[in-house]
């Protein structure tokens, strides 16, 4: 038995999504009167493999790929696993300073440098350049941060790599280079066309944009495609590269869940736009006002990153969970492990920003509502906090 | 000015319900997480940020002040590594008892007072008054055994919120306070040691060679064991050596890294009517006649009490060396020393 809990208001969307309805509706056949294996001979299985690569063409679609360049897996952690396979050996790798573990881990597999951001997380083109030596053989740059939502100019990332793909052809180094982003939590709220991002691979995450957890993709190009190695052997399954029997209702929900934020694109920008900004502005007429991080111009428009130096967030987000309000700081993962957020200190915060800071990050079901009531509660949490330690 | 309590917080209802009580008795409570161990084990994840976590919740929920003290450093040199070195000596240690003297009421109390604390504080069944220790009112969780070696010291300044209160009470404020943590399983030294088994830990630190286990009696080899260290004097289980009446260690041969063990409940292995007591520690005047413990929660013996040593009227089953033996009259905490 535990205590019972009053309905939370989420501010932290950027940990996890609910799963839409439609997603919902759409998975819920396949784990009952639809449940073969698509790989069985029968008609129904057939039906199913149908649909199951139907669905597939659909989140490829959503990208503006095609069925064949995805090979769907458990999440953007094995689909990041997955990219980084075709490193060869003896070469390098790129990062961003504010990546991810879930692409930090896969590169310590390989020799990687970390290119530096600006204060706002955004790359600094410069030292990419200087890094990009003749040896890179991948560079991986996440779309959107976890932490901060800091959205990286990926065309131009890539034209810079079109550019040195130019000069190596020149000086006859056959060494291929591949551009990858995990682009986890920007699918709703940025149009991820590969296209117009330019990337060789891209990481797909269903369990951030309102489909079910436990299923993802990666997307490659043919080139790209042909020299990954497989992550689980068996069947043969995704293009040899992930084999085990589809899971068919997740896959289904995720494509689902992926058409329909493409849909909603503009309005749920528009909604964001609106709610951060009244949200800022609430908690920015508290006699204790926050540090807002980062820049609105480069972030997605979903997140409202904030620090109140010589506060413990730790404490406020306790303290705020206790009146219904949930929030993190930095990435969930990193949170529970008791580490300091990699992110915050790139950007060049002190000790004290990063210990004071708070991941706010909405989604679909916050309302206006909710906004001017969990402002209300934070500003007192905030109070209440100062209160304690400098009376 | 209110005083000033420095409450260990372990992220257990016991302790969190020490916080809500000191803080209606109206001190000024500050939490104190005493970071310890942080180290996971083969098979056994060391939940040191989740009790922390959870401790930290309770201090924000009764806005206390809250704050981590690391002593991973000193418990691993003054607890553990004795630990070991009693293992290794073939002896059986209770590294609570060693924690509390050594790390909780040592370390944590001079730091808290440096710190500016009046009292500190713990969350343990038990009961200080007027410098003296006595057993906690509920006696099926009395905790005494771990503590008697505290110094006088860090007693006369020590508060024990739970003196008077019983476990089933103790959750009922939790419960009703909302503390989430009411239901938790308590914490105890290497508190994980428990899931995993003292033997899984000592593995990880002990080069134990496996060896044969012989028949007291007949000389019979019975089977074999993975370490004698592990083994202590009258186990019954994990022999492995199966069949009719259980087998009981009767004695160990490190040097030949032999374990004897005999079916004979009587054998003399097994019995004793006297214990001698290494490491006294007398917290008051001994009388001849005592009650001595010596096991935690295990049943209280009549004993007389002598040179350093019990007599017992009739054979008691021997303790294993290196336990504690605790003394007391009445609920009245004398003291106590290492069993030898």
């Amino acid at each position: 038995m535990e205590a019972k809990r009053t309905p939370a208001i989420n501010l932290d969307f950027a940990a996890a999504t609910p799963v839409c309805q439609s997603a919902l509706s759409a998975m819920m056949p396949y784990f009952s009167e639809k449940y073969y294996n698509p790989s069985a001979p029968y008609w129904p299985a057939k039906e199913v493999r149908d649909e199951y690569e139907a669905a597939k063409a659909r989140l490829a679609q959503s990208i503006g790929a095609k069925a064949a360049d995805l090979v769907v897996c458990s999440g953007a952690t094995e689909a990041n696993n997955l990219a980084f396979t075709l490193v060869p050996e003896g070469t390098r790798v790129l990062i961003l300073s504010t990546e991810h573990d879930a692409v930090r881990a896969p590169a310590g597999q390989c020799d990687f440098e970390e290119i530096k951001v600006d204060k706002n997380g955004v790359i600094l083109l410069e030292d990419f350049r200087a890094k990009l030596s003749d040896r890179v053989s991948l560079v991986s740059i996440s779309l959107a941060n976890n932490e901060i939502g800091t959205i990286q100019p990926m065309a131009e990332i890539a034209e810079i790599i079109r550019e040195e793909r130019l000069k190596r052809a020149k000086i006859g180094n056959n060494l291929p280079i591949f551009l990858h982003s995990d682009a986890s939590q920007a699918l709703t709220l940025i149009d991820v066309s590969v296209a117009r991002l330019g990337v060789d691979m891209m990481t797909l995450n269903s369990a951030k944009i309102y489909g079910p957890k436990g299923v993802g993709a990666l997307f490659a190009t043919p080139e790209a495609m042909k020299k990954l190695k497989p992550v689980v052997r068996g069947g043969g399954q995704e293009n040899n590269l992930r084999s085990g029997t589809e899971n068919v209702p997740l896959l289904i929900g995720f494509a689902t869940a992926a058409v329909e934020a493409k849909e909603h694109l503009f309005s749920a920008r528009k909604k964001y736009a609106e709610l951060t900004t009244l949200l800022a502005q609430k908690l920015a007429e508290n006699r204790i006002a926050p540090q807002f991080l980062g820049n609105n111009k480069t972030r997605l428009v979903n997140f409202l990153p904030i620090s109140y130096p010589g506060l413990d967030a730790e404490r406020l987000i306790y303290k705020l969970e206790e009146n219904g309000v949930l929030i993190s700081t930095g990435a969930a993962c990193a949170a529970r492990k008791g580490e300091k957020s990699r992110t915050l200190t790139a950007i060049g915060l002190s000790d004290k920003e990063i210990a004071g800071s708070l991941r706010i990050s909405l989604g679909a079901t916050n309302t206006k509502e909710e906004i001017l009531r969990a402002a209300e509660l934070i500003n007192a949490a905030v109070n209440e906090e100062h209160e304690r330690i400098y009376g | 000015m209110d005083k000033t309590v420095y409450l260990g917080m372990s992220g257990g209802v016991d302790s969190s319900v020490s916080a809500l009580l000191l803080k209606e008795q109206g001190y000024k409570v500050v939490g104190v997480y005493m970071k310890n161990w942080s180290k996971d084990l083969p098979g056994a994840h060391c939940p040191w940020a989740e009790d922390l976590a959870d401790a930290k919740r309770v201090a924000v929920k009764l806005n206390i002040d809250f704050f981590v003290m690391d002593f991973e450093k000193e418990y691993k040199e003054q607890v553990v590594d004795y630990m070991l070195a009693e293992f290794k000596a073939g002896r059986t240690p209770n590294p609570d008892v060693v924690c509390n003297e050594l790390i909780k009421f040592k370390l944590f109390y001079e730091r808290a007072r440096e710190a500016g604390a009046d009292f500190i504080a713990t969350g343990h069944y038990a009961k200080s008054e007027n410098g003296h220790l006595y057993r906690a009112k509920d006696e099926n969780k009395d905790q005494t055994y771990f503590l008697y070696r505290m110094s006088e010291e860090a007693l006369s300044r020590t508060l024990f919120p739970l003196a008077e209160l019983l476990k089933p009470e103790v959750k009922e404020i939790a419960a009703k306070n909302g503390f989430l943590n009411a239901y938790k399983k308590e914490s105890m030294g290497v508190c994980f040691v428990g899931e995993v088994g003292m033997k899984e830990f000592l593995r990880e630190y002990i080069d134990a060679r496996p060896g044969e286990i012989v028949e007291k009696e007949t000389g019979e080899v019975l089977g074999a064991h993975d370490g004698a260290i592990f083994y202590t004097l009258g186990q019954r289980h994990g022999l492995y050596v199966g069949g009719g009446l259980p087998y009981y260690v009767v004695n160990k041969d490190l040097e030949k890294n032999i374990v004897y063990v005999s079916k004979n409940l009587n054998h003399e292995g097994l019995w004793t009517k006297e214990v001698r007591l290494s490491n006294l520690l007398a917290r008051e005047e001994i009388p001849e006649n005592v009650e001595v413990r010596m096991r935690h929660r295990a049943e209280l013996i009549s004993a007389k009490f002598e040179n350093s040593c019990l007599y017992f009227k009739e054979p008691i089953r021997r303790p294993a060396a290196g336990q504690s033996a605790v003394l007391y009259d009445g609920k009245l905490c004398l003291g106590g020393g290492i069993i030898e």
